[in-house]
């Protein structure tokens, strides 16, 4: 097999195209949220929605088969975020308690699933996803729901980044904390809901963080970490259906579509991680600041505290 | 001093559900008039400007702002006061730059589907030449230092033109070029007619900026222009068991100085 065969000619298969529409759109969406994830440091309430999802995917399968999925991973996902949020406002920060809470419902979804005829097949298909077999009437469920989250994550995306830069500073401008984390984590429940049945739920939080973090090492520029997070997840569902593909097909050898995507993604951000350590910081984010003073190099800012720069002359009169 | 006041407290309290509040508060400021709230740590004035803000309930008395009563008046509150925070705990790391985050200004009266225009651009620009900061409007806000940011945030809150601007201590920790860029700004802004009440440890910033001074500690102690309030016995009073000394000129209160 050639590597046009894999990169543009295997998605003129219909099960293939269709994959590759729903992680597009999927991939962008995921992208965009998992960038208010990162600057949020969501990740923990990501990771308890991926857990709340799993029992309303498995009753949605049991009452409705596949077609119930969407649906009952939908009703489990916001009831989740309406939890959550309240576990956070009410300041309930014990990790355990938290999770203690969570695997109760990933063992409720087990018992759930178990009722089904095919209890390990439907299992695999929660746990590890099943992008590859995709029904047809299932995609504008599942675009539907990316798009809900984009909207809602679109329409408040000013007041959502001052939230995340100035918690109380938005608070005092007018701005409904509550409302605001209701909207943000509801999203992050629907982007949960459409990468649970695709890739799975034990593999959505690679999609929800990755992107974000990526961003994050390319760029300090606020507006641009939304379309780098984007086109990065895009790019990395797009080589990772290829990859799956070609090496199924090609070397006989059946790798789990799912589960190669997020090895692209992860190998995707080793190598960006990589370029910036070699390059340093100025290498990758082009832009100089305003007074085109030159500033070190400073490999891995991001996970250090930014120590007090001098002023470099300007506007300070020190 | 005959236009109506830009905010009117009545007997006013405002308490934390906690318990912790401040009382008694009977306050006048008119547009273009600054007051400086003064008291002890511990004695009520962050309480008492979140509590104009909305941020701490009201249990007691009436509030008017801008001429409304404070009752279900969140939007119009929104679109008079501006809130300058205490020593903003910001992450130093987020990618945003200054002129984004004085942008933020703007968008209580975009709302949701607007995004900024030209007017609002000009608006920062402005902003930023006010605090003097307009050279380093593209630098990242976490390269900026402590001085800079808190004239950064300054410019934020001109950004979204308030008739009322509260100031939440300031001066804590500004170098001496900073200290001066913010009196400079806050002396413009009363010429412009935007009232001012800010919390203070520095009694002589007071004199050198504030028509009007109150005197808390968990009650209003005093409350009146600087000269008058100013006395050796109204500051004791306000900062009981603190030895004070004062004179025609300067007052030193040990343990709060400088800080």
């Amino acid at each position: 097999m050639s590597l046009t065969d894999a990169l543009f000619a295997a998605f003129s298969i219909p099960f293939m195209g269709r994959a590759l529409l729903v992680m597009l759109v999927l991939a962008v969406v995921a992208g965009v949220v998992g960038v208010l994830v990162n600057l949020r440091g969501l990740e923990f309430i990501s990771d308890g929605l991926t857990h709340a999802v799993f029992p309303g995917l498995a009753i949605g399968l049991v009452m409705g088969g596949t077609a119930g999925l969407v649906p009952g991973a939908t009703i489990a996902a916001l009831a989740g975020a309406l939890a959550l949020t309240w576990l956070d406002r009410a300041g309930i920060t014990a990790d355990a308690a938290i999770a203690i809470v969570l695997t109760a419902t990933f063992s409720i979804g087990v018992i759930v699933v178990s009722m089904s005829d095919d209890y390990a097949g439907a299992l695999e298909a929660l746990l590890f996803g099943r992008v590859l077999t995709i029904p047809p009437d299932e995609v504008l469920p599942l675009v539907l729901v990316s798009l809900i989250a984009l909207a809602a994550t679109g329409l408040t995306l000013k007041q959502q980044l001052f939230r995340a830069f100035d918690a109380p500073g938005s608070r005092a401008a007018g701005n409904s904390a509550l409302a605001l984390d209701l909207v943000l984590n509801a999203a992050i429940a629907l982007v949960v809901v459409a990468a649970a049945s695709t890739i799975g739920t034990l593999l959505v939080l690679a999609l929800l963080i990755v992107p974000g973090a990526v961003a994050r090492l390319v760029t300090r520029r606020l507006w641009w970490l939304f379309p780098v997070a984007a086109l990065f997840a895009a790019v990395g569902s797009w080589l990772g259906l290829a990859t799956g593909f070609a090496i199924s097909v090609g070397a006989g050898v059946d790798l789990p579509a799912g589960a190669t995507i997020v090895g692209v993604f992860v190998l995707g951000y080793a190598v960006v991680l990589l370029g910036r350590f070699l390059l340093g910081r100025g290498g990758l984010d082009t832009r100089a600041p305003s007074s085109g003073a030159t500033r070190p190099a400073e490999g891995f800012e991001t996970l250090a505290p930014l120590a007090p720069q001098p002023a470099e002359g300007a506007g300070e009169g020190r | 001093m005959t236009d109506s006041p830009v905010l009117r407290l009545v007997d006013a309290a405002f308490t934390h559900p906690g318990g912790a509040g401040v009382e008694g508060l009977r306050l006048d400021i008119a547009p273009g008039e600054a007051v400086a709230l003064i008291g002890p740590n511990g004695a009520g004035k962050s309480t008492l400007l979140k509590g104009i803000l909305g941020l701490v309930p009201r249990t007691a008395g009436t509030i008017e702002i801008g001429g409304v009563p404070g009752d279900a008046q969140a939007h119009a509150r929104h679109g008079i006061v501006s809130f300058l925070p205490q020593s903003a705990d910001l992450d130093p790391d987020f990618p945003i730059s200054l002129e984004q985050v004085v942008m933020q200004g703007r968008y209580r009266g975009l709302g949701l589907f607007r995004w900024p225009g030209r007017v609002d651009r000009a608006a920062v620009r402005h902003a930023l030449e006010t605090v003097g900061l307009d050279s380093l409007a593209a630098r990242p806000f976490g390269e900026l230092s402590g001085g800079q940011r808190q004239r950064g945030l300054l410019a934020r809150a001109l950004a979204s033109e308030p008739r009322l601007l509260l100031l939440d201590e300031p001066f804590n920790g500004l170098d001496q070029p900073n200290r001066d860029a913010l009196v400079d700004t806050l002396r413009s802004l009363k010429r412009d007619g935007v009232a001012v009440l800010v919390s203070t440890h520095d009694l002589e910033l007071a004199r050198l900026v504030c028509d009007s001074v109150v005197l808390v500690n968990r009650t209003q102690v005093s409350c009146g222009p600087v000269d008058e309030v100013f006395t050796l016995g109204n500051i004791q009073e306000c900062f009981e068991g603190v030895e004070v000394e004062i004179d025609e000129h300067t007052v030193v209160v040990p343990g709060h100085e400088g800080r």
